[in-house]
């Protein structure tokens, strides 16, 4: 997937700039450094502690179903609390905070189980900070708040990747209403023209046929022209659709000229065997037009003047 | 970014179809195919889970994988169904042979579009249907 076209991830380098932002510096660093070797120590204790209260809650039970996942997850887990403090916060850190977010909106998990369980954690950590007999009070506030400065970088990452998530959901269904719908245009007198976009698949053909159909009759054009500068690829039930069509406008006793066919598109209709050659297509839509004034006998003449 | 080398898509409806193809639209793009052999190996998918969907009478499913040879990238896609299978074989994959009314140009043009293909068929029991398609690595 790729995540550097988001406009609400950042990528890695702007990660450094929020980085910045949050006053994140080396001295935080090593802070959580020094709280690593506790955090090490105590990491199965806590995920066992963490894991026993999520399956508390039917809520979060559902997603631990089996044994396999549940150990699976735990060892995830204790990885990722690990990583909190190991001092290394590069690229893959950043990538595996990332993902969090994506994997939890694909299954489902809502954001405000990931936000408990730091806050589960940091109950458990706590003590390990302010109990431990190797930290002074001021060593034991500067690893509480580097703590606190890493989790909400980790929290505002996994986030906005779930945002992503969702928003590439939101424009891929988007981008299938928009296939739905083909609209059937008057661009001229006795010219009609439907920009396909998208694959003409045959829940679509009946509706799209209908109204080029409607179209053509109501405007009384006898040309008509189907644009398929937008179909990404044809195959035979295309193809089909595409000839049904035609024939159903032939019987109204006009004419279509397919446009926009581009080479890789004539290319594969070729390999597919099949044949067009009755029917009248042009590589560009303007072309298309030229085609059908002239059939109209409509000349369009340059502006003297211009 | 590294890139799954393999999974598969189940074809029960025909939103499946259109599932698959911008599946593996996604997969062959990222494994470095240019826009022309993309386009062949996606008319190719369309062609064959349209025939599982159209034609077995059973559920099937897609699986690709990617295949690495020295200099050459490829795709496998295998077609498997449960359905009733195909009596003769070579004769489906005719040009203009169909037991549907359409045009039968799918199995020859897919044979076309790839670089390998391979039917596998019993009667009653199912359709396998393995194609492959190289290029040159990036
Ligand atoms: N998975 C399958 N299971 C059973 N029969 C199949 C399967 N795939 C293809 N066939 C048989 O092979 C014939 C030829 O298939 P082909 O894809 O070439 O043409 P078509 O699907 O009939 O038409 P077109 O693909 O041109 O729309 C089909 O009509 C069908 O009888
Ligand atoms: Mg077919």
């Amino acid at each position: 997937m790729n995540h550097s076209h988001s406009k609400y991830l950042s990528n890695f380098k702007n990660w450094a700039e929020q980085k910045r932002f949050l006053d994140f510096t080396e001295k935080d660093v090593e802070f959580l450094k020094k709280l690593h070797p506790f955090a090490i120590e105590y990491a199965d204790s806590f995920v066992d502690q963490l894991y026993e209260h999520l399956l508390q809650f039917p809520d979060t039970k559902r997603f631990l179903s089996d044994e396999k996942t549940l150990n699976r997850l735990k060892l995830a887990q204790k990885a990722y609390f690990m990583d909190l403090t190991s001092g290394e916060y590069g690229e893959e850190y950043y990538q595996s905070r990332i993902k969090v977010g994506i994997a939890h909106q694909r299954i489902g998990l809502p954001p405000r189980v990931y936000m408990s369980t730091y806050c589960y954690y940091m109950q458990l950590i706590i003590p390990k900070i302010y109990g431990n007999p190797m930290f002074d009070v001021e060593t034991a506030n500067g690893v509480f708040l580097a703590l606190h400065k890493i989790i909400n970088l980790d929290q505002e990452l996994a986030i906005s990747s779930y945002i992503h998530a969702i928003d590439e959901v939101i424009s891929r269904q988007t981008e299938e209403i928009l296939e739905m719908s083909t609209p059937v245009i008057q661009i001229w007198d006795g010219v009609v023209a439907a920009p396909i976009i998208g694959m003409l698949d045959s829940g679509r053909t009946q509706q799209f046929m209908e109204r080029l159909l409607e179209a053509i009759v109501e405007t009384n054009s006898p040309v008509a022209l189907i644009d398929i500068t937008g179909v990404p690829q044809i195959d035979t039930a295309t193809a089909q659709h595409l000839i049904d069509t035609i024939n159903a406008v032939k019987l109204l006793g006009s004419q279509v000229i397919i446009t926009g066919v581009r080479p890789v598109i004539a290319q594969t209709l070729v390999h597919l065997g099949i044949d067009l050659s009755g029917i009248i297509t042009r590589p560009t839509m303007a072309s298309g037009l030229k085609v059908a004034l002239d059939k109209l006998n409509i000349k369009v003449m340059d502006n003297p003047r211009a | 970014m590294a890139i799954e080398e393999t999974g598969e898509n189940p074809i029960k409806n025909e939103g499946d179809i259109v599932t698959c193809r911008k599946l593996i639209r996604n997969v062959a793009t990222t494994a470095g195919f240019g826009m022309t052999d993309v386009t062949r190996i996606v008319t190719a998918v369309s062609e064959l889970a349209r025939n599982v969907y159209v034609h077995a009478g059973s559920d099937g499913v897609m699986r690709w994988q990617l295949l690495y040879q020295p200099g050459k990238i490829g795709i496998q896609l295998v077609f498997e169904d449960y359905g009733k299978g195909i009596p003769d074989i070579d004769q489906a994959i005719e040009a203009g042979f169909t037991t549907a009314g359409t045009m039968g140009m799918g199995l020859s043009g897919v044979k076309r579009l790839m670089d390998e293909m391979h039917i596998q068929s019993e009667l009653g029991i199912g359709t396998t249907i393995t194609v492959a398609k190289w290029g040159r690595a990036k």
